[in-house]
């Protein structure tokens, strides 16, 4: 067999595999849908409360409830909801009477921001460190080390929040304490300080997670290298450390890419926390909002919209790794 | 180079030099609200959404007096300069409308508007019927049968029964542009985008669940009220320490609520707090029909074991002790019971009622408008009944289920003897009436407890066909008392309202309302 | 503490492990082990102060004063001071310790048996149950772990009883995988199959065999989701969806005291270092046993 014809089957071989796994995740997205769907009705109360002053009568809550399609079979909800999502259409906020999509859409650009600047920052931090504490493994600098991620996933983020809010915004006054940008998220941007400044508290916070997660798997990944032994034989044979460290460094780093890419699927679903701390007016906030004032649409949106996120990111975190190394295939 | 190249380059260098030379003046002022309130029509967010959005884009036939700080807030001329019932029939209103008012896009106020707006939130055949603003605005506009034309300065409102309280009911009910209605093809979404009243600031631009931008409306109707400063930006901040902490950061001027607790920091940070009397009642309504509390003895040993000094003590100030619906600041007060802190009585009438211990449980909630700080306050209620013989339960909600509960009623939920939900007292019906009637029984109405008391209603009744506002008022303050005596709630506190304004903001004149004028703010940059 | 769902790298251990002396193995690195001795210990202590907190709280954690309100660390007997309800801080610390123990532990046992019993199952019996069972976890596994615990909970209106439902709901996808993968590489494996040749029935096949080389990665998978819950858990009654007050619970405490947090910002950051404390201590027990158990997950 040429080489160029093993090529191609490897080819093949990779396009089916990537087929069977988007395929695979087809079920995956109905169930996620019907969990979007059903979640709501574990609800008490009647979410039309919210819509109307404390001294409105159960008829005027039933009014609305029928001008919504409260009132009809779940399944029938459930379908109709479905066949309208497919074509993008999530129906309208039960608060502000805007598309869903579009509240959802511009929700979810602004927790990207924050989410995608604490994975680099987490990432570029913890790549180094955990290079070190891979390299020292074992040592009193590994030691410390990890203590340093183990401190990153122990931390409760809402309040270490709390704590920068104070030093660096009441105290100190040189951040801002909360919102996105002095004239609202529509004229945020990163390549003005006068923006961009609103988004480093939240930004710290949210890496506090995945530094230590990823600071953890690139000690594993540098530490499991070094202990190969043809790395033994190569010192053996007189090759210079730092060229050691960059085969490390160059076999964990797909690795390590893929736990980062993890990560941010993870932060732009699980921010709430901290945007709620920061009033970052991302989905975090938009769900907080949403329980809070039973919004029913805007929930099953946001959650749908999240989820399905959460599904490509990982599939694109799983096709991308198994292309750079097709060793590693996820089962 | 081209010479238009040059000009636009000479025209943007000289616009962007001219630009500081006349800074605009800025108001940032940070609302408890969840969410920017409703400012197509009818406001949402309680009445926090009508403080700030309704009362700033819209008026009313009738509006409220908010320029003194030294009285309680009264009706006073709006978009109708004189109104009074038809002497042949007592049902017929009429409202004579100002003269030469126009709206923000050009829309001329006259009779067909001032009709269309009130048949809008009516009537479901209106063109730009308005279904959930139709909802929000039941309560006010059930008695209203409809309005009519009378020329084109007078508007004449039906009510279904004689109701002296019409002019309370009409002064929230705001006037929108006809104009730009049509011109959205009566499509709520499309007249978000522009829309348009008559009130002393224009819309100028929303970021959607962020904040809403007005610019001053120097043709304002009313000269004394147009802005001292050119633009208002609302921004919803439901945390107390996000906007005490957007306050001391300079995000904002003018914070809502600040809490007790950071009260001192803000001050001491040259930050001004201000409060006042308004009425306002954090209370808890009781469930007339299941014991312990369909004894009055029960009721009145509940209120004497409460030591609201300490309560106050507790809230730092910044609130009044509560012993009847109204604040005694109030014109319906009158002269009602007192139930001092005595423990030593409250255990005894315990006793004599036969329930000590006593359990009683309450639904509170962890928030929500008016509620202050609803889980320390309704802590220490608990620890202060339980040292005379209550067994205290409390349930905790948020505030969606709470407001769930309120709206079904003792009959839904038997198993709470008390709500923990806090209400504006501004005007009879909804500061007094719905808790005693029996027209109010839930869900009917706010007569969560169904409390029940014939001498009540014939004073009411009597009330509703008194079109004379003094005689009216000596009822009301009849009602306030047999009420009191009654204790017919769970009196703990009035809410002082405090407000924190940076020192670059002054003029404000905080009135003994729900509502409050920003436009005489001036923005003074340093400070003093 | 989206470390929950972390995808999983399981690589089974050779049955070898389970050679005679492996407990011993286990217990002689733990021994040695000064790091995770000592964070033990701290839990030991919290764990201890939590079951006797009505002998060693020197206060009643809901006895309300006025005036004593939000004191400094230090002031007269309140030696953490006091909250702004002027109850004493060490008592509610401690009594709050029981709550946070509860929500960290319950949820992590309950998935533990849930989630175990459905891997075990669908691993030892293949084919479509398996299929069932793990497609249905997948599903959950689409949601990230934060926002499903808040969307459940957020959804069922909040309270203890809801936030351990939500938990241990989120729980169960990620032990039910390990088990299942656990238990699919160990049914393959020679002496399962000589077991099985030699006419044992199933049911002690899982007995002997299976559950023993399962339960060691499960176990310390649970182990590390303890400090997940426990900050979870805070998370979920800092936004007002968890303990409900006056029980003495520290993300409650964390939140209420926030308002304070001008007055006394130490006395504020108490409750959010003991979830940080509690949290940290499980994480690296949890991290020594994988060590000393040599299991990697």
């Amino acid at each position: 067999m040429t080489s160029s014809c093993w090529h191609a089957e490897f080819k093949k071989l990779m396009w089916a595999y990537a087929g069977r796994r988007i395929i695979y995740a087809v079920p995956i997205a109905i169930g996620v849908t019907v969990i979007c769907f059903g979640l709501v009705f574990l609800a008490p109360g009647d979410p039309m409360v919210n819509l109307l002053p404390p001294d409105a009568s159960p008829a005027d809550a039933a009014y609305l409830r029928k001008l919504y399609g409260f009132d009809q079979p779940v399944p029938v909800q459930y379908a109709k909801w479905l066949l309208r999502a497919v074509t993008g259409d999530l129906g309208t906020s039960l608060q502000t009477g805007r598309p869903v999509i579009s509240e959802v859409g511009r929700a979810l650009s602004n927790t990207i921001v924050i989410s995608l600047g604490a994975v680099l920052l987490a990432f570029s931090l913890a790549f180094v460190l955990g290079t070190l504490a891979g390299y020292y493994a074992g040592r009193p600098a590994d030691r410390a080390l990890t203590a340093v991620s183990v401190v990153g996933v122990s931390v409760p983020n809402y309040w270490l929040g709390m704590v920068l809010i104070i030093v660096f915004s009441v105290e100190l006054g040189v951040l801002p304490a909360t919102g996105m940008g002095s004239a609202g998220s529509d004229t945020f941007s990163l390549f003005n300080w006068e923006q961009a400044k609103y988004a480093i508290l939240p930004v710290i916070t949210l890496s506090m997670v995945p530094l230590g997660i990823i600071m953890r798997n690139t000690r594993a990944a540098i530490a499991e290298v070094l202990a190969n032994d043809f790395v033994q034989t190569l010192r053996a044979k007189g090759l210079p450390e730092t060229m050691v460290i960059r085969h490390a460094v160059r076999n964990a780093f797909p690795q390590v890419l893929a736990v980062m890419g993890l990560q941010f699927g993870y932060l732009v679903g699980g921010s709430i926390l901290i945007e709620t701390i920061f009033t970052w007016p991302g989905t975090g906030f938009l769900l907080s909002k949403a329980i809070l004032t039973r919004d029913i649409p805007v929930l099953q949106g946001a959650i749908l919209v999240l989820a399905m996120c959460f599904v490509a990111t990982n599939l694109a975190v799983d096709l991308l790794q198994t292309a750079i190394d097709p060793r590693i295939r996820r089962a | 180079m081209t010479a238009e190249f040059v000009a636009a380059a000479v025209v943007l260098a000289a616009s962007t030099v001219a630009l500081p030379a006349k800074a605009e003046t800025v108001l940032r002022v940070a609302m408890t609200a969840g969410d920017i309130p409703d400012w197509t029509g009818q406001p949402d967010q309680g009445f926090e959404g009508y403080r700030f959005v309704g009362w700033s884009l819209y008026d009313a036939l009738i509006n409220w007096d908010l320029s003194r700080s030294d009285v309680e807030a009264g009706l006073t001329p709006g978009l109708a300069v004189k109104w009074g019932i038809d002497p042949a029939n007592n049902k017929r209103w009429v409202f004579e409308l100002r003269k030469d008012v126009k709206f923000h896009d050009d829309c001329k106020l006259d009779a067909d508007l001032v009709v269309w707006n009130i048949q809008r939130l009516i009537d479901d055949k209106t063109p730009g019927f308005n279904p959930v603003q139709y909802s929000r605005h039941r309560s006010r506009s059930i008695n209203v049968e409809r309005a009519e034309k009378i020329d084109d300065g007078k508007v004449a409102i039906y009510t279904k029964t004689p109701d002296s309280f019409l002019p309370y009911n009409v002064s929230v009910w705001y006037m929108i542009s006809k104009c730009a209605m049509e011109k959205a093809n009566f499509d709520n979404a499309l007249y978000a985008k522009a829309p348009a009243g008559t009130g002393p600031y224009k819309f100028d631009k929303v970021v959607p669940r962020e904040r809403l931008e007005l610019t001053k409306n120097a043709d304002y109707w009313n000269p004394k009220r147009v802005p001292k400063h050119d633009r208002l930006v609302l921004i919803p901040m439901p945390e107390a320490t996000t906007r005490a902490a957007a306050l001391l950061a300079g995000q904002v001027d003018f914070i809502e609520a600040p809490s007790p607790d950071t009260i001192p920091r803000l001050k001491s940070s040259g930050m001004r707090v201000i409060t006042l009397p308004y009425p306002h009642n954090w209370h808890y309504q009781l469930n007339f029909v299941e014991p312990p509390f369909n004894d009055v003895r029960v009721r009145r040993a509940a209120n004497h074991a409460l030591n609201r000094a300490e309560m106050v003590e507790m809230l730092g100030g910044i609130a009044q002790e509560g012993y009847a619906t109204y604040p005694p600041n109030a014109k319906l007060y009158g002269n009602p019971v007192k139930y001092e802190y005595d423990p030593a009585k409250a255990t005894a009438l315990l006793k004599e009622a036969g329930c000590h211990p006593c359990a009683i449980t309450f639904a509170i909630s962890t928030s929500g408008s008016g509620q202050m700080q609803p889980l320390p306050m309704n802590e220490l209620v608990k620890a202060q009944l339980e040292a005379v013989g209550f067994k205290v339960k409390l349930d905790v909600m948020d505030w969606n289920t709470l407001l769930d509960v309120s709206f079904k009623g003792r009959e839904k939920y038997p198993q709470y003897n008390g709500i923990n939900i806090s209400r504006a007292t501004q005007d009879p019906p909804n500061g007094l009436l719905r808790f005693v009637m029996k027209q109010q029984w839930s869900p009917n109405g706010g007569n969560w407890g169904w409390y029940e008391n014939q001498e009540i209603e014939d004073i009411v009744a009597e009330a509703m066909r008194t079109f004379d506002d003094e005689i009216r008022d000596i009822l009301m303050t009849k009602v306030h008392e047999i009420a009191s005596r009654e204790a017919i709630m769970l009196f703990v506190t009035h809410d002082l309202n405090p407000r924190a304004l940076s020192p670059r903001v002054h003029g404000f004149v905080q009135a003994q309302s729900w509502f409050q004028d920003l436009t005489p703010i001036t923005i003074v940059e340093g400070g003093k | 503490m989206t470390d929950a769902t972390l995808r999983v790298e399981f690589a089974a251990q050779p049955a070898a492990i389970r050679v005679r002396g492996y407990w011993g193995t286990v217990g002689r690195r733990l021994r040695y082990d000064y790091v995770t001795l000592f964070f033990l210990a701290v839990i030991l202590m919290i764990v201890f102060a939590a079951i006797a907190a009505p002998l060693i709280a020197p206060f009643d954690p809901n006895k309300t004063s006025m005036a004593f309100r939000l004191k400094p660390i230090g002031f007269r007997d309140f030696r953490l001071g006091t909250d702004e309800l002027g109850r004493d801080m060490l008592s509610r610390l401690i009594w709050g310790g029981r709550m946070s123990l509860l929500m960290g532990l319950v949820p992590v046992v309950v998935a533990t048996a849930i989630g175990g019993t459905l891997g075990v199952i669908a691993g030892f019996v293949g084919g479509k149950l398996n299929m069932l069972i793990m497609r249905t976890m997948d599903i959950f596994y689409a949601f990230p772990s934060v926002l499903l615990a808040i969307a459940i909970s957020g959804m069922m209106g909040g309270g203890m009883y809801n936030g351990l439902i939500a938990l241990s709901m989120v729980f169960i996808p990620p032990l039910c995988r390990i088990a299942e993968t656990a238990t699919t590489q160990v049914r393959h494996l020679d002496f399962v199959e000589a077991a099985r040749a030699s006419g044992a029935s199933s049911g002690s096949i899982i007995l002997h065999h299976v559950v023993g080389n399962v339960l060691a990665p499960v176990l310390i998978y649970a182990s590390s989701l303890i400090s997940v819950s426990v900050l979870l858990s805070a998370g979920l009654s800092f936004l007002g969806l968890g303990v409900e007050p006056p029980t003495p619970d520290w993300g409650l405490m964390l939140s209420t005291l926030r308002q304070a947090i001008y007055v006394q910002p130490l006395v504020c950051a108490l409750p959010g270092a003991a979830i940080f404390i509690t949290s940290l201590s499980f994480n690296l027990v949890s991290d020594g046993l994988r060590h000393a158990m040599d299991v990697r997950i």
